[in-house]
């Protein structure tokens, strides 16, 4: 018998990791299947053990706590809230806010079933409206995806560092299977990441004034302010891709999977490896900025061919054929609607892709 | 080596908490687990359904789509039994699940949780309880009877996951369910499979390894 | 005469102004209360502690003339930013400016959730009965009759509700602990062409109140009953008319809830 590690859902391990990562306010509004995050925030303010912990609110509606939440983070605080499908949709204007006045802020939607109200099982449906932007306004968020609950525990450090070095929202986007899930994980042992707050909005020191606005009402001031952003969101897609390769070495069929579809891609890549047939895995760990990067270097080292598994009508299917840009076939394997992919549905469309026949490459390709 | 058990009955029953218990017995001996409640590739509708996945190295897919194990608190959930991969074991609460008909290639075995928990009304925390609420207990004791180990070397575990699992306030159930377990653990012993009539001839294979064999 | 007179010497280079040339049409409250503000905050020594809040509305461009931190919250949402920053940072003095569309329509939800926890935050609310920065839409505070661009033949009561009561809507509630209403414009007197500024003086107090309230951790909430000449199309000084004929005794000026004390003091 041995000690008994921790064994979390994963809404819970995201609530730790965000407190170890030095969490000092959350705000939020219930609804399933996000509720066990603040749940589990509610027990721990004032505790000895997250010193930084101080507020806990549950909000009137997700419009108010994501506007509490813009009010903390103006100050410098670490400051997250959470929410599903239809919260996060209510959510997108304070987000577009937080972007446009350059607010480091933590937003977590564990994806339900869609449109409307739809149900509690598990969709990556909100992949376009958290990698798009999802509000009005030309903006981008940094948006990331874990695969298992010991990754909801480590992503809120990573969320809080690259908001608060680029001072802009970032968004965990994770599913109603991962976030009841439970998984063992190690206890982490990180210590919260100091970053610079001179900007915050804590009183004015003589001359020096800190405006935390969105505002630009004057052409020229907007259109600079827009490029502004504009080149943040290209220093970070240029930085900030991150993803994981599963035997894609030699893949003949390289399977582009997120959160529970790429454990669902993990399981198929052994079991069809031990059939013989050389298949591998890419997961996006940052779904915005997308790992381009790196669909470019495996279509380069001659992969020609992508499966996509994600549960939805295919939205990230886009993302894999921009960056494949007619060098490789690319196809979705989609369900939606709380279900998900059998393993035998995955089998069968890796198989058919395996043996269709070698797919059109661009002509310096072929010339090659 | 990796072993998918699914949990199945209605709300009230303890279904997750019997999942619950039976994770952390897995990683009360070292192993890695995940666990899900009612999600899966198929979805039938009112029931409660946990999932417990364990195995020796970190665990790829914490889905089930074939159970080595399934456990039956209730009659609507024999739905699932197609499911179970063959040579699978079904565990059924034969107290609340009326009639089990012939599964051919399926491992059957009945226990009679409910009646078993309502007799240890002696071991109830106020007096005057009801105990049949300890049924998953009793499954729970079952469930490990099916491996190997004597109640012995099985109770030091168990006792470790009710004093991690169980909440303050049910603290005061734990020589209840510890008793429970036992009954359960016992009765898959003392009785195996093909003991109550339900079960088909010839279909249902000895419940234990290394256990009584059927009478 | 001598309280405008007492209010024409304010008047003068103050840290907590900036100096910049407001937007605010000539004769709009927006400018007196901008001032008050200012002097207010002087008086508490808060400058360097004072974050205000500007909401969307005419107030949008505040902290262009307040000399102090600021965060411009999304359209109604004002209440809920002052809390999350009150909330992180209990030692800053948070308060907000917002608009009758803003705080009484659009927002209303986050400022009776603010009042109903009593956030030790500080609420101005400017109503002119009207949308003034969208350009003279019918708002929740519009009297009955009143033409506005979206109320062509007057506001029909009967559909579209009667003239909205925020400060006894709080006043419903356990949380607020300083509820007060300032008739700000200049008033009539008995004289055609002379008007008095008492509102003025009773605004500042009122402010520096609702600080002491805040400080002392409680929710105060100032009404100030204004005027929007430009878009109820008539002139200045037929503004103040109005106002002090249908406005006031439609929005009574008046301390409605003094929890502390403050005003005895």
């Amino acid at each position: 018998m041995t000690a008994l590690p921790e064994f979390l859902k994963g809404n819970e391990a995201l609530a730790y990791g965000a407190l170890r990562a030095g969490l000092t306010a959350f705000y939020g509004y219930p609804i399933t299947p996000s509720s066990e995050i603040p749940e589990t925030l509610a027990a721990k303010v004032g505790r000895p053990e997250f010193p930084r912990f101080r507020v806990f609110l549950q909000a009137a509606s997700e419009l108010e706590a994501i506007n509490l939440a813009i009010g903390t983070a103006a100050t410098g605080a670490r400051t997250m809230t959470a929410t599903s499908g239809p919260g996060f949709s209510l959510k997108q204007e304070g987000i577009s806010y937080a972007a446009a006045m350059e607010l480091p802020l933590l937003i977590v939607n564990v994806n339900r079933a869609g449109p409307g109200l739809g149900n509690l099982g598990p969709e990556q449906s909100d992949y376009f409206q958290a990698t798009r932007g999802g509000g009005h306004g030309g903006y981008r968020t940094i948006v990331l995806a874990p695969d298992s609950v010991p990754e909801m525990a480590r992503l809120p450090a990573l969320a809080f560092s690259l908001a608060f070095r680029y001072r802009t929202p970032v968004i965990v986007l994770t599913d109603a299977f991962l976030g009841q899930l439970k998984e063992d994980l190690p206890v982490p042992d990180v210590a919260p990441e100091e970053w610079d707050t001179s900007w915050a909005a804590t009183g004015a020191r003589g001359p020096v004034r800190h405006v935390l606005s969105s505002l630009h009402l004057e052409l020229a001031d907007q259109n600079r302010h827009s490029r502004h952003l504009a080149a943040k969101y290209a220093e970070i897609a240029r930085t900030e891709q991150r993803s994981e390769d599963v035997a894609t070495d030699d893949a003949d069929v390289v399977l582009v999977a997120f959160g529970i579809c790429a454990r669902l891609a993990r399981a198929a890549v052994g079991s069809m490896r031990a059939r013989g047939l050389r298949v591998g895995l890419l997961r996006p760990i940052t779904l915005a900025p997308f790992p381009r990067d790196r669909i470019d270097d495996l279509v380069l080292s001659g992969v020609r061919r992508f499966l996509v598994l994600e549960l939805n009508h295919g939205q990230m299917v886009d993302d894999v054929a921009l960056a494949a840009a007619g060098r490789a076939e690319v196809r979705g394997l989609t369900e939606v609607g709380g279900l998900l992919p059998t393993s035998a549905a995955i089998g069968a469309a890796v198989e058919a892709m395996a043996v269709s026949p070698t797919p059109l490459v661009a002509a310096e390709e072929v010339d090659a | 080596m990796r072993s998918e058990a699914i949990v199945a009955g209605h709300g009230g029953q303890g279904v997750l908490e019997l999942a619950n218990w039976l994770a952390y017995y897995h990683l009360a001996n070292g192993r890695h687990v995940a666990s899900t409640p009612s999600y899966g590739p198929e979805t039938r509708g009112g029931k409660v359904r946990g999932s417990v996945v364990a195995a020796d190295a970190p665990i790829d897919s914490p889905i089930i789509e074939t159970p080595d194990l399934l456990v039956v608190m209730n009659t609507p959930s024999l739905d699932f039994v197609p499911m179970l991969r063959p040579g699978g074991t079904l565990l059924v609460n034969r107290s609340l699940v009326a009639e089990v008909a012939p599964r051919p290639g399926l491992r059957v075995v009945e226990v009679p949780a409910t009646d078993l928990a309502a007799g240890l009304f002696a071991f109830a925390p106020e007096p005057g309880l009801d105990t049949s609420m300890a049924a998953n207990a009793v499954v729970f004791g079952a469930i490990l009877a099916l491996g190997a180990g004597e109640w012995a070397t099985v109770r030091g575990p168990v006792e470790e996951v009710f004093r991690h699992t169980l909440t303050d306030r049910k603290q005061a159930y734990r020589p209840l369910d510890l008793r429970a377990t036992e009954s359960g653990f016992r009765w898959v012993r003392d009785h195996g499979a093909g003991a109550l009539p339900a079960t088909a001839p010839g279909a249902p294979l000895a419940a234990s390894n290394g256990g009584a064999a059927p009478p | 005469m001598s309280a405008a007179v007492g209010y024409a010497t304010k008047w003068g280079a103050l840290p907590t102004l900036t100096g910049a040339p407001t937007h605010y049409c000539a004769g709009c409250e927006h400018g007196t209360l901008t001032r008050l503000l200012a002097s207010a905050i002087e008086a508490r020594q808060a400058r360097e502690r004072a974050v205000l809040v500007s909401s969307v509305g005419c107030s949008v461009l505040a902290h262009e003339y307040l000399n102090v931190d600021a965060v411009q919250a999304p359209h109604g949402r004002a209440p809920a930013v002052m809390a999350g920053i009150k909330r992180a940072r209990p030692d800053l003095l948070v308060f907000g400016v917002q608009g009758d569309g803003d705080a009484v329509s659009i927002g209303l939800l986050e400022l009776v959730n603010a009042a109903n926890r009593g956030e030790p935050i500080s609420i101005f609310l400017v109503n002119n009965a009207i949308y003034g920065m969208t350009g003279g839409q019918m708002a929740p505070t519009t009297p009955a009759g009143m033409v506005t661009t979206t109320t062509p033949n007057g506001r029909d009561v009967a559909t579209t509700g009667r003239p909205f009561d925020a400060t006894r809507l709080l006043l419903g509630l356990d949380g607020p602990a300083y509820l007060r209403r300032v008739f700000l414009p200049v008033a009539p007197t008995g004289s055609a062409d002379v008007f008095n500024a008492r509102g003025a003086l009773d605004g500042e107090a009122a402010i520096r109140h609702a600080f002491e309230v805040q400080e002392r951790g409680g929710f105060s909430f100032v009404e100030f009953v204004s005027t929007c000449w430009v878009n109820w199309k008539v002139s200045i000084l037929e503004s103040k008319r109005y106002a002090a004929r249908v406005l006031a005794p439609l929005f009574p000026p008046g301390l409605y809830r003094d929890r502390f004390g403050v005003e005895a003091r």
